[in-house]
């Protein structure tokens, strides 16, 4: 008994992450899911994470309701943003939404209220894994009926087409915009849990490099399903673990293994499996059609 | 004389026996060190510093019937990792303290868990002046604040230099540059020293002509930079290509031997606060010099701090009654006074941060200097 | 005020150098290939190796590590690009496997050179100051600013002159009605990413040569900066892509001496922001940006 409760004491910050990594990636397969690369998500998540710390180290607010304002917050200003944003395509929503980003993180390095680079420090930890859990329940759901409805139906045929889903009468704006807002709450939601759960929220979190990592557990686990996002992002967490028992085997340090591994992942998605890991069972279903056909 | 052969043979057999009966623990230190990420190369020698002292200990038999083990893990200077590396050492290594980790950001997310653990931490190279001693009573610092470090070097330095305007460079995205300025800002203010302008600068920046031009236009006497080593090196540099030749007087960033190395002539004449001197005659420094030297291992301030961290903790473990649990540890702790280690004589304020003298060192032919 | 436009034109000339590169490639194939700082750091650090340990003149150096880094394009190009040529989304894949190549050229340089931040050994190139308008500039500086600027009309000419510039142009206008005219699209498509790779590697020797701080993240600095300039330049035009980079530099340096180094970075992040929302093709680059 002893053994079990220090074996989840010892993972349990990695159980944690799985789960606030999962809210991450879901944020961005929100808008990748209608074909939009996004990558405002790491600013969303610091206006979360920095508006429910500050309402429940300086107003005092209940943890809920500061959670609940740390998701809204981020929601609002998708808004002014995405509007102008999401008529760009591809690349350059990519480019504008990482300039968000940036901005963001450079506004709270400089806000001296907040202590700029050094954060805020000393918030009660008041996450616990269930929360976490329950919030990456409660947003699978919401993906999980979007994805069978009216809703899924007109987000996929925006991701193929665009234009073609407009000239059939789909207001492919509003639905982006949507999609941009639902992202952005949900990396709030994430940023608040994060940070009564770290006891500490800083700048540095939310940079360039926080995006990208969301984006990659996106890729990998891939966007065919609407579960696929979390399977990516429970991969990539425990993978640090593992190599961390095989680097000395290996010979690598660590640290240049893990980003090494990392990379050759992502780029192996990319190659052969381009929707993700959550496509393989798909991909081998077609092969073997494809070879008893061949037959 | 057959009976004294059999009676010296039973006593050698009797040592034998008692020798190896006796058992020795192990006692376990885990160590969450930056050995990847932004703050690596300070990782590195704080290992080397943490192995060195672990060996000497367990070789000087200080600690009677105990042998220690470090268990070195890198915390990637993310909080993420940080934690997941000190619930490892809580809970899986069931170490009796832990030292580190590495940056201040990382300390305020994992420090809180061993403080709810019990398990004594020892803060070697965390010198955010708030938010690391004050999360509680398990949680000790060796590493001198800035606090402790920049307002003494000012006072002297302005006796020496007799200098009345300042201009300020400060890395504001780092929260350890970033504190390091409030202290400079506050020291200047202090002394009655004008600061005639403030520039700021980024980790990731390289090209810092724009604000060191816009600070040499002011006409200040002095230039103080709160700023990392590989920063601190290309900011030296340029100042000086720029023909801006005022003395500079730099923070803590500025110990590594890296500055130096990545300067060269330009950090001839650098002024430097350092928690770690050196040159110091002392013994417990010259062992340690030596045996660093032994390893080939140049040691900087981190290193020096790392090695006196695991003293502290072995002390605090004597100071026990030879016990090495957590509560032992952290006891002891309280009891360490004027302790001899490489930094001088240390022991703990009543806050739990550490105390010894610090100095400033200028740099001359490439070496640091103590200015006396 | 002399010295900080010495220190403008200097900034821009390497952020022209490495938007180049970036830009030709978009121009191109039109994908943004983020293994470019990658490919800008492991450049110099070939240099570095080449110098500092081979013993090599710096003139020796840097052709080489040019060389080493247009390869490194070709494989870059061969491994992450090629096999997503013929699928509908290879843009956001081609994103995400630039991507991929660039973690893992930074994991091979953290594993060969380590975290700590070098330097080329002292003496690799003469420190010699000229007096210049009012400020202080360095041989080497002026060098690089020379060197940015041959190496764009060299790249002008390439484009413009030679066959290997019309195909080029071709492969950009339309992949396949090149292909029809006898272009072998593949080999023109390797040949830009070498021409890029090289010039993205060029630079990052250059930015190592001037700032001596060599390190496997040394290109944070200037990845994203590289995107601002490509945007306010146009994407796929080179001369944008120069004046865009000098113009860059030029505002971040009176933004820093007028309102302080923290506005520095948000003034261009900003400045990118507002460009693409009113004017998305930039100063010099074609239509054709937004969803029809």
């Amino acid at each position: 008994m002893e053994a079990l409760r220090d074996l989840y004491l010892t993972y349990q910050s990695t159980l944690g992450y799985i789960g606030l990594n999962s809210l991450l990636a879901l944020s961005v397969y929100a808008t990748l899911s209608c074909g939009q690369l996004a990558l405002s998500n790491a600013g969303f998540m610091a206006i979360g994470a920095y508006a429910a710390t500050l309402l429940t180290k300086e107003a005092a607010l209940p943890f809920p309701l500061a959670l609940a304002a740390g998701a809204l917050l981020p929601a609002l200003v998708a808004v002014p943003l995405g509007l102008p944003v999401l008529r760009l395509r591809g690349v350059f929503l990519a480019i504008a939404t990482i300039g968000f980003g940036e901005v963001v993180r450079l506004g709270i390095v400089n806000w001296e209220y907040v202590n700029g680079a050094q954060g805020i420090v000393a918030i009660p930890q008041k996450t616990s894994l269930w929360m976490i859990f329950l919030a990456v329940a409660a947003v699978l759901f919401v993906m999980a009926r979007l994805r069978g409805s009216k809703w899924g139906f007109a987000l996929e045929a925006i991701r193929e087409d665009e234009p073609a889903a407009r000239t059939m009468g789909i207001p492919s704006t509003a639905y982006k915009l949507a999609m941009l807002v639902l992202g952005a709450a949900i990396a709030g939601l994430a940023g608040g849990l994060e940070a009564h759960f770290t006891f500490m929220v800083a700048p540095n979190g939310f940079s360039f490099g926080r995006v990208v990592d969301m984006l990659v557990f996106a890729v990998v686990g891939g966007t065919a399903r609407y579960w696929g996002p979390v399977l990516g992002a429970a991969f990539l967490t425990l993978l640090p673990e593992l190599l961390r028992e095989l680097a000395p085997l290996v010979g690598i340090e660590p640290g240049p293994l893990r980003l090494m591994v990392n990379g050759l992942v992502l780029l192996a998605v990319i190659l052969f499996l381009p929707n993700g890991m959550v496509s393989l069972p798909d991909r081998l279903r077609e092969r073997r059609a494809a070879r008893r056909a061949a037959a | 004389m057959l009976t004294a052969r059999w009676a010296s043979l039973l006593v050698a057999v009797a040592l034998l026996v008692t020798g190896r009966a006796r058992a020795e623990t192990v006692v376990k230190i885990g160590a969450a060190l930056s050995m990847t990420g932004p703050a690596a190369a300070y990782g590195a020698q704080q290992k080397a510093g943490i192995l060195a002292a672990v060996e000497q200990i367990n070789r000087s038999g200080a600690l009677k019937g105990m042998k220690l083990e470090a268990v070195v893990e890198d915390d990637g200077s993310t909080k993420e990792q940080g934690i997941a590396v000190f619930q490892r050492f809580i809970n899986k290594d069931k170490v009796s303290a832990i030292i580190g980790p590495t940056l201040s950001n990382t300390a305020t997310a994992a420090d809180p868990l061993a403080q709810e653990a019990g398990v004594p931490v020892v803060a070697v190279s965390n010198t955010a002046p708030k938010g690391i001693t004050d999360i509680g009573d398990f949680i000790w610092r060796v590493s001198l604040t800035e606090a402790q470090v920049i307002p003494g070097a000012l006072k002297r330095l302005q006796g020496k230099l007799g200098f009345k305007t300042a201009g300020v460079l400060y890395g504001n995205d780092d929260a350890f540059t970033q504190a390091g300025y409030s202290v400079m800002k506050a020291a200047l203010e202090a002394q009655g020293i004008k600061i005639l302008g403030t520039q700021t600068f980024a980790k990731p920046d390289r090209d810092y002509n724009a604000q060191l031009t816009a600070l040499k236009a002011l006409g200040a006497e002095v230039l103080m930079v709160s700023a990392l080593a590989e920063n601190g090196a290309g900011i030296v540099t340029q100042a000086r290509q720029l023909g801006w030749s005022v003395p500079i007087i730099g923070g803590n960033g500025f110990n590594p031997p890296a500055f130096i190395k990545n300067a060269g002539p330009a950090a001839e004449g650098v002024y430097v606060g350092t928690a770690w001197n050196k040159l110091s005659q002392e013994p417990a420094n010259q062992a340690f010099l030596k045996l660093m030297a032994a390893k080939g291992v140049d040691p900087d301030q981190f290193c020096a701090q790392s090695y006196t961290g695991v003293l502290v903790v072995a002390e605090a473990m004597r100071l026990s009654g030879g016990k090495g649990g957590r509560a032992d540890v952290k006891a002891g702790f309280a009891k360490v006074k004027d302790f001899p280690t490489p930094l001088g004589k240390f022991s703990f304020l009543e806050n739990r941060d550490g105390s010894h003298e610090p100095s400033v060192q200028v740099v001359k032919d490439g070496k640091f200097q103590i200015v006396q | 005020m002399g010295q900080q436009i010495i220190n403008g034109l200097f900034l821009g000339s390497i952020y022209a150098l490495f938007a180049l590169g970036y830009t030709l490639v978009f121009g191109v194939l039109d994908i943004l290939n983020l293994a470019h700082a990658a490919v800008f750091m492991l450049a110099c650090f070939v240099a570095l190796a080449l110098v500092g340990s081979l013993g090599l003149h710096i003139l020796v150096a840097l052709p080489l590590a040019v060389l080493a880094a247009g390869i490194l394009g070709l494989i870059l190009e061969r491994v992450a690009f090629r096999p997503l040529r013929g699928r509908a989304n290879s843009n956001f894949s081609g994103l995400i496997s630039s991507l991929a190549v660039a973690i893992v050229f930074e994991a091979v340089a953290l594993e060969f050179f380590g975290p700590n931040v070098s330097r080329f050994p002292f003496g690799t190139v003469p420190d010699r100051q000229m007096a210049l308008f009012g400020g202080v500039v360095s041989r080497l500086q002026l060098t690089i600013i020379g060197i940015a600027v041959g190496l764009f009309l060299v790249l002008t000419w390439l484009v413009t002159r030679t066959r290997l510039g019309r195909q080029i142009r071709a492969v950009a206008e339309s992949p396949r009605a090149a292909r029809i005219l006898g272009v072998n699209v593949d080999r023109v498509i390797a040949a830009s990413f070498f021409i890029s790779s090289a010039l993205g590697g060029a630079a990052g020797v250059l930015f190592g040569l001037a700032f001596n701080s060599i390190s496997p993240d040394m290109g944070r600095s200037v990845e994203l900066k590289g995107l601002a300039v490509i945007i306010l330049g146009g994407m796929g035009s080179m001369p944008g892509a120069v004046i865009a980079g000098f113009a860059l530099g030029l505002s971040e340096v009176f933004v820093v001496a007028h309102l302080g180094a923290s506005y520095r970075d948000v003034v261009s992040f900003a400045g990118l922001f507002l460009i693409l929302v009113l004017r998305p093709r930039g100063l010099l680059g074609a239509a054709s940006l937004r969803e029809a």
